[in-house]
């Protein structure tokens, strides 16, 4: 019992070093900490968006010198670990004569790891809006890149929305990777705490993971309010064209049942 | 107005989907096209406005090859109207935005002057009362007569319905294909894949009958359902028309 009363109060205590966590040495030095996390993860965000849709799209393209391409960034990015990229952009640019700042490398490496991820999402969304959407959207004249803008692209991001909302949730945790070069965000900033404080260490990897914990959950709290407002599409009126049974999910038990039955 | 030379069409396991069609439709000519299901008539009507490839053979449309590289493919096809069996409206837009889109984008009309238009469409298939309704909130009769009020948008020479009422209820089929019997009075060049006996029989001028991606037998109404010359063709109608069909005439 003692043991939580005291963890209670050093966490308190690490209440005082707030402005540390939340901005780093910022008003005098760099700015750093949690606020450093959410504004990498929303840049590189915003700028993997726009190269997901480019690879996302190509990606469903027919035309093989456009998909091959697409695909192998892809698959070699999504088969690869977040800091492998880091250090690739970190080590490697400055050799090959790119002299970046070390912020911008890990603002590039993870845009390159988001866009990845994010591609396929844009693609997953595009294929979801029903064929005859784009058939309709032709055969009234329409060009493919006016059928595109108007009509299926519209329709695929509202639909791709919650998976953004979370790989955004699981991309901000992943940028705390960056501390690996020497970047203040807020596991960096925790570090340099605890080595100031070495006998409240414990209470310091608490009290980040709480600090991680309330924006997370916030942010999935509100993308579920999100989620709800954006049900308006209906797609009750498109019948699949195939019916088959077993393609629809069931319940598990009753699927169970069912093996059963069929293994007699 | 459309015409089919030696047109054939292969899936990529090399089943041929189309054998070799040859076919003529005239200005302000009712073709009706049906078989049994897999015969390929959705596929030939596709081809029309070049949403299915073909392997071989030419198909020209209004004086147009659809096969030639200089032809302008998205100019023709706003002159050629698409009616599908799912509707396929735009369910992010409402029943008048999703008339206006296409001559807005296509022919760069003016919002106003589309607006009008697609108003006076929706009058003459008769909603004119859920225009700004987005097309879940429709019933499948409603939502298949704004799909035929779009695509009359675009002011077609032609106009293409692919089993138009086949996702419909009994009592909603009748509304789309009193438009669609409408339609074909005013003189539209029109080709219709259906199985409503009734409309071939009133409307079309003439049958094609499909099967096995082959054209049959052409012919008009009363030639194919009550006097239908190859077997294949008796079979496919004594079956839709639950009657053995050389004992009973039927009324065309």
């Amino acid at each position: 019992m003692d043991g939580f009363i005291e963890l209670g109060r050093f966490l308190f205590e690490q209440l005082l070093n707030w402005k540390f966590y939340i901005v780093g040495a910022y008003p005098k030095g760099p700015l750093g900490g949690l606020a450093l996390n959410i504004i990498l993860a929303v840049i590189t965000i915003f700028i993997g968006f726009f190269i997901a849709v480019l690879f996302g799209l190509g990606r469903t393209s027919a035309r093989k010198y456009i998909h091959y391409p697409c695909s192998a960034y892809i698959d070699t990015v999504r088969s690869t670990p977040l800091l492998m990229i880091l250090f690739w952009f970190y080590f490697l640019l400055p050799v090959a004569g790119f002299r970046l700042p070390v912020l911008w490398s890990a603002v590039v490496a993870l845009s390159v790891y988001a866009s990845a991820y994010m591609a396929e999402i844009v693609r997953a969304g595009f294929l979801a809006v029903p064929k005859g959407q784009m058939e309709a959207a032709l055969s009234s004249g329409m060009s493919r890149l006016q059928a595109l803008m108007n009509i299926i692209l519209p329709q695929a991001f509202r639909m791709m929305i919650p998976s953004f909302v979370s790989f955004f949730n699981s991309h901000f945790k992943n940028t705390s990777v960056v501390y690996i070069v020497g970047i203040v965000e807020l596991i960096n900033s925790g570090i340099i705490i605890s080595q100031r404080q070495p006998n409240r260490i414990f209470a310091v990897y608490i009290f980040m993971g709480l600090l991680f914990w309330i924006v997370c959950y916030t942010l999935s709290y509100f993308s579920r309010k999100l989620e709800k407002k954006l049900g308006i599409l209906d797609y009750e009126s498109y019948k699949p064209e195939i019916y088959r049974e077993d393609l629809v999910l069931v319940p598990l038990p009753k699927a169970v049942k069912r093996l059963m039955v069929t293994q007699k | 107005m459309i015409k089919f030379a030696g047109v054939s069409k292969y899936f990529n396991n090399g089943a041929r989907v189309l054998k070799d069609i040859s076919l003529d439709i005239n200005a302000g000519e009712v073709v009706v096209v049906c078989g049994p299901s897999g015969a390929g008539k959705s596929t030939l009507l596709k081809t029309i406005n070049k949403l299915e490839h073909i392997d071989s053979g030419e198909i020209i449309v209004d004086g147009f090859s659809l096969q030639d590289s200089k032809t302008n493919l998205t100019m023709l096809r706003a002159e050629i109207g698409m009616v599908f069996q799912h509707f396929n409206l735009y369910p992010h837009k409402t029943a008048i935005q999703n008339i206006m889109l296409a001559p807005m984008k296509v022919k760069k009309l003016g919002k106003k002057e589309a607006r009008e238009k697609a108003m006076s469409l929706l009058g003459r298939v008769g909603l004119s009362n859920k225009c700004d309704v987005f097309p879940s909130q429709l019933s499948g009769g409603e939502q298949q007569r704004v799909a035929i009020a779009r695509s009359l948008a675009m002011e077609p020479k032609i106009m293409l319905f692919d089993e138009p009422t086949s996702s419909l209820d009994p009592e909603l089929t009748s509304e789309v294909l009193d438009v669609m019997v409408s339609l074909a009075q005013s003189g539209m060049t029109m080709v219709v894949v259906t199985h409503e006996i009734g409309f071939a029989c009133n409307v079309a001028d003439r049958i094609v009958f499909m099967d096995n991606g082959e054209i049959v037998e052409t012919g008009t109404p009363p030639d194919i359902f009550v006097n239908p010359q190859q077997e294949r063709t008796r079979e496919f109608m004594s079956r839709i028309l639950h009657i053995p069909i050389n004992n009973t005439p039927v009324e065309g």
